[in-house]
């Protein structure tokens, strides 16, 4: 007997409580909107906060039935079990689609009250612009949670005894924290999408609705950021094949708008510096809150099994309208106020650093949009012929590889050239030693037998924009190190404290590079497969495995199989390695466990993938060179983001103009 | 430096020389370009299902008895048909998503060029001043210039 006890009663009651009064908030913003008025605004703030308070009860009903084994509702029947641990029964939430939309439906609520709560007091409009959008996407998923979607649903006729389980893929730690840091990213892009179309319909096309969000598409940015990563660190210790990213549909989804969510936060400093590409700004906001709910629709309709499953299904119906809505509306309305959104100034010369960041976005756009083809190639060919066909990695790296590493080489460039203009002269003299540092990695890898050009280019690039950032930090320290007489560690930390968004930025840019060493090393992967009879050996790369039989043990949840291997390098005997392949018994469900010996070099990876009756395995393995970087880049990264957002808002061109005392001191920032 | 430069440029036009394969390289290298016909959506390499398995065995096989890369392909697409290439394909409405990309990356590029000339050239008062400004400096007044410039970007 659970010592929770269900409040599955609550549930469905609270979601339509949750609606009524999100219809309320939204006709209250909208007055607000339109009149200014704060007291509509205050109106709007309470419904919205009560909207926020019924979708929590709500969601706590649905965490109290999952741990009470409650199996009358068939959500928890489907995903749970009795032997299912604690932290993977709360884990089921997101398991399924009803739970997931819950789930969105909640964090999309209580992100809409920070935010709201947090916004200047002096933008009635904004705010109520920005609250009533906030809420008609609440309004819909709320519709969902409640009719369609309807997490609360009892079982047809009699209540299991035990339910299905959770699948068992998704019984990993990753997946505790994967899909909840995906939605935060997702959802947390509902912000800045709702300020940029509040400002849109109320006129207020100032730089009031960026700097009210900044922290906002950071935040959802990082949570993308590290969410994909996470996905990627999931697929490889989890799915058994040796590598982190596939270039499949769900992960695509996650990947279409932190791409054009990269571009913006690149191309919205170029609004707060100079008051240029406010049409082009909004228009990759909303471009990047509709990939957000495309990728929620994408991976939640059915759409990618068959084009008949998601008309079949429950929500996709629902789903392309509103999508319909957030592209046309978002788009129409930039449109609408296209005169308004005029750029204020010009740009002084063609090579300056708007210029780069200007092609920095014409490249992540170009990303963008090949994902999206590649992604949705499958839906329309079988549309059109009937035929349900594939595209895979081949297509994406082909692609793909020129625009990355274009996209790296001008996260070089771009810190080097100066705002507004800089001559050829002055370009080539910061441009040449990271262009040397570059050419000799090329001689120094090229003479050292490597051949593959991809990789040579990779990591060519790597150094070259490593160079080149690494040299900001040096010149910046210099100043310090000059004025303070400070030692090199000293003037590094007061460089970046001084202006931690510049330097934060640059943090993550070496994070990235880490990330892209990792990938490149991916051309040299060694894999071999071999059945193994007790005493066998397998040779890869400088690596000697010695299989040593099985062992076998039973928990409640799955019959445990378990591979033994004595693991050696020349001489030196490495130790054990012990990879799995168990039997789960609720779902009857055949799951592999890798085992992954790894450090900075390469790492050895080891899956069993199947067992003989007379104590043989089938064994495959791999040697995956410099992966340890990728997950050491995404440190770094997240690193760096943390240093950009502990750092104080940007003073925009508008602000300094607000406060000429200041002005000085914020163009120099 | 111009010596760095030639030899950057004779190894970036080098080929990638093709490695001798062993049948199982060669068989991973092709399950990797392949759509598995037993899980949608995804690689035969990356498909764990048994029939994938044995799918790798027969490419290997084939690799085997000498086929290469082109010949094992061409004896795939016959037994699963053209859906088996991972990729869309090259006739048809398939160019065209291998075309779009690019076409996406030239027609902004071309777009962002345009857009980039066009408000640069619409300040021609102060750019003529400007450039009356910097042929009244001398050399050393320049280099001065860009100094005192470089030193202020260091500190911003």
């Amino acid at each position: 007997m659970s010592p929770v006890r269900s409040l599955a009663g609550l549930g469905r009651p609270s979601l339509l409580v949750a609606l009524l009064f999100s219809l309320i908030a939204i006709v209250a913003f909208i007055a607000a909107g339109r009149s200014g008025r704060r007291d509509l605004s205050e109106a709007g703030k309470r419904a919205l906060y009560a909207t926020f308070g019924f979708t929590a009860l709500a969601t706590i009903s649905l965490i109290t039935a999952l741990l009470a084994h409650d199996f009358s509702l068939s959500y928890v029947a489907n995903y749970t079990s009795r032997s299912l641990s604690v932290p993977y029964t709360i884990s089921a939430l997101w398991g399924g689609m009803e739970g997931s939309l819950l789930f969105w439906t909640t964090l999309l609520t209580g992100f809409s009250a920070l935010a709201i709560a947090r916004a200047p007091a002096r933008s009635s409009r904004l705010v109520g612009g920005a609250g009533a959008v906030l809420m008609g996407i609440a309004g819909f998923f709320l519709f969902m949670v409640a009719f369609p979607g309807n997490p609360f649903a009892q079982v047809a006729g009699d209540v299991p005894i035990d339910g299905n389980g959770l699948n068992p893929l998704l019984q990993s730690p990753g997946m505790i924290i994967h899909p909840p840091l995906l939605y935060t990213g997702f959802v947390g892009f509902s912000i800045p999408f709702a300020f940029a179309i509040g400002a849109l319909f109320t006129k207020r096309l100032d730089d009031s609705w960026f700097t009210a969000t900044r922290q906002w598409t950071l935040f959802a940015w990082t949570a993308l950021s590290v969410g994909i990563v996470l996905g990627g660190a999931w697929a490889y210790t989890e799915l058994g094949w040796g590598g982190y990213w596939a270039w499949d549909p769900v992960e695509n989804a996650s990947f279409m708008p932190w791409l054009t969510a990269t571009a913006f936060l690149h191309s919205v400093v170029i609004q707060e510096k100079r008051r240029m590409l406010k049409v082009w700004n909004v228009t990759l906001i909303v471009l990047t809150y509709a990939f957000a709910v495309f990728g929620t629709f994408l991976t939640r309709s059915g759409l990618l099994s068959s084009i008949h499953t998601f008309s079949e299904g429950p929500i996709g119906k629902y789903f392309l309208p509103f999508l319909a809505l957030l592209l046309i509306g978002g788009l129409g309305m930039v449109a609408y106020r296209f005169d308004a959104l005029r750029s204020e100034n010009q740009l002084d010369a063609f090579i300056s650093r708007e210029s780069a960041f200007i092609a920095n976005n014409v490249l992540f756009v170009a990303a963008a949009f090949t994902v999206l083809l590649g992604t949705i190639y499958p839906i329309i060919a079988e549309v059109f012929s009937g035929l349900r066909v594939s595209v895979s990695p081949p297509f994406y790296n082909a692609i793909f590889t020129p625009i990355g590493l274009a996209i790296i080489g001008l996260t070089g460039i771009g810190p080097l050239i100066s705002w507004r203009r800089m001559s050829k002269g002055a370009f080539w003299r910061m441009v040449r030693i990271p262009l040397v540092a570059g050419g000799l990695t090329v001689v120094a890898l090229g003479l050292g037998g490597l051949t593959s050009l991809g990789a040579l280019l990779s990591f060519a690039l790597c150094v070259f924009t490593a160079t080149a950032i690494i040299g900001e930090f040096v010149r910046g320290s210099r100043v310090y190190r000059r004025r303070d007489n400070a030692g090199p560690f000293t003037a590094l930390s007061r460089t970046i404290a001084r202006n931690r968004r510049r330097y934060g930025g640059y943090i993550v840019h070496l994070g990235v590079l880490l990330i892209v060493i990792g990938f490149a090393g991916n051309a040299f992967k060694v894999e071999r497969r071999a059945e193994m009879a007790p005493g066998d050996t397998l040779d890869i790369a400088a690596y000697t495995l010695t299989y040593e039989g099985v062992r076998t043990a039973t928990t409640p949840e799955k019959d445990i199989f378990e591979a033994r291997l004595a693991v050696s390098r020349g001489d030196e005997d490495l130790g054990p390695m012990s990879p799995q392949r168990n039997l789960h018994l609720a779902q009857g469900q055949w799951q592999s466990e890798v085992a992954i010996r790894t450090n900075p070099v390469e790492d050895l990876y080891v899956v069993v993938t199947g067992f003989d009756t007379d104590g043989s395995a089938v064994i495959r393995t791999f040697v995956n060179p410099l992966t340890w970087w990728i997950w050491a880049g995404a440190a770094v990264m997240l690193a760096g983001m943390l240093v950009i957002m502990s750092g104080r808002a940007p003073v925009t061109v508008a602000a300094a103009k607000r406060a000429p005392a200041k002005r000085e001191a914020a163009v120099v920032r | 430096m111009k010596r760095v430069a030639w030899l950057t440029l004779v190894f970036l036009a080098l080929p990638a020389t093709a490695m001798a394969q062993s049948p199982e390289d060669l068989a991973n290298e092709i399950s990797n370009k392949v759509s598995s016909p037993f899980c949608p959506g995804v690689t035969l390499h990356d498909c764990p299902s048994q029939s994938a398995l044995d799918m790798r065995d027969r490419i290997e096989g084939y690799a085997r008895q000498g086929m290469d890369e082109a010949a094992i392909m061409e004896r795939l697409e016959a037994e699963y048909g053209p859906s088996i290439r991972g990729v869309p394909s090259s006739e048809g409405a398939g160019i065209l998503v291998w075309i779009l990309p690019s076409v996406a990356v030239i027609a902004g590029g071309v777009l962002a060029w345009i857009l980039v000339r066009r408000w640069t050239s619409r300040r021609p008062q102060q750019t003529a001043e400007a450039s009356r400004a910097a042929v009244a400096f001398s050399a050393s007044e320049r280099q001065r210039l860009d100094a005192e410039l470089g030193r202020l970007r260091e500190e911003s």
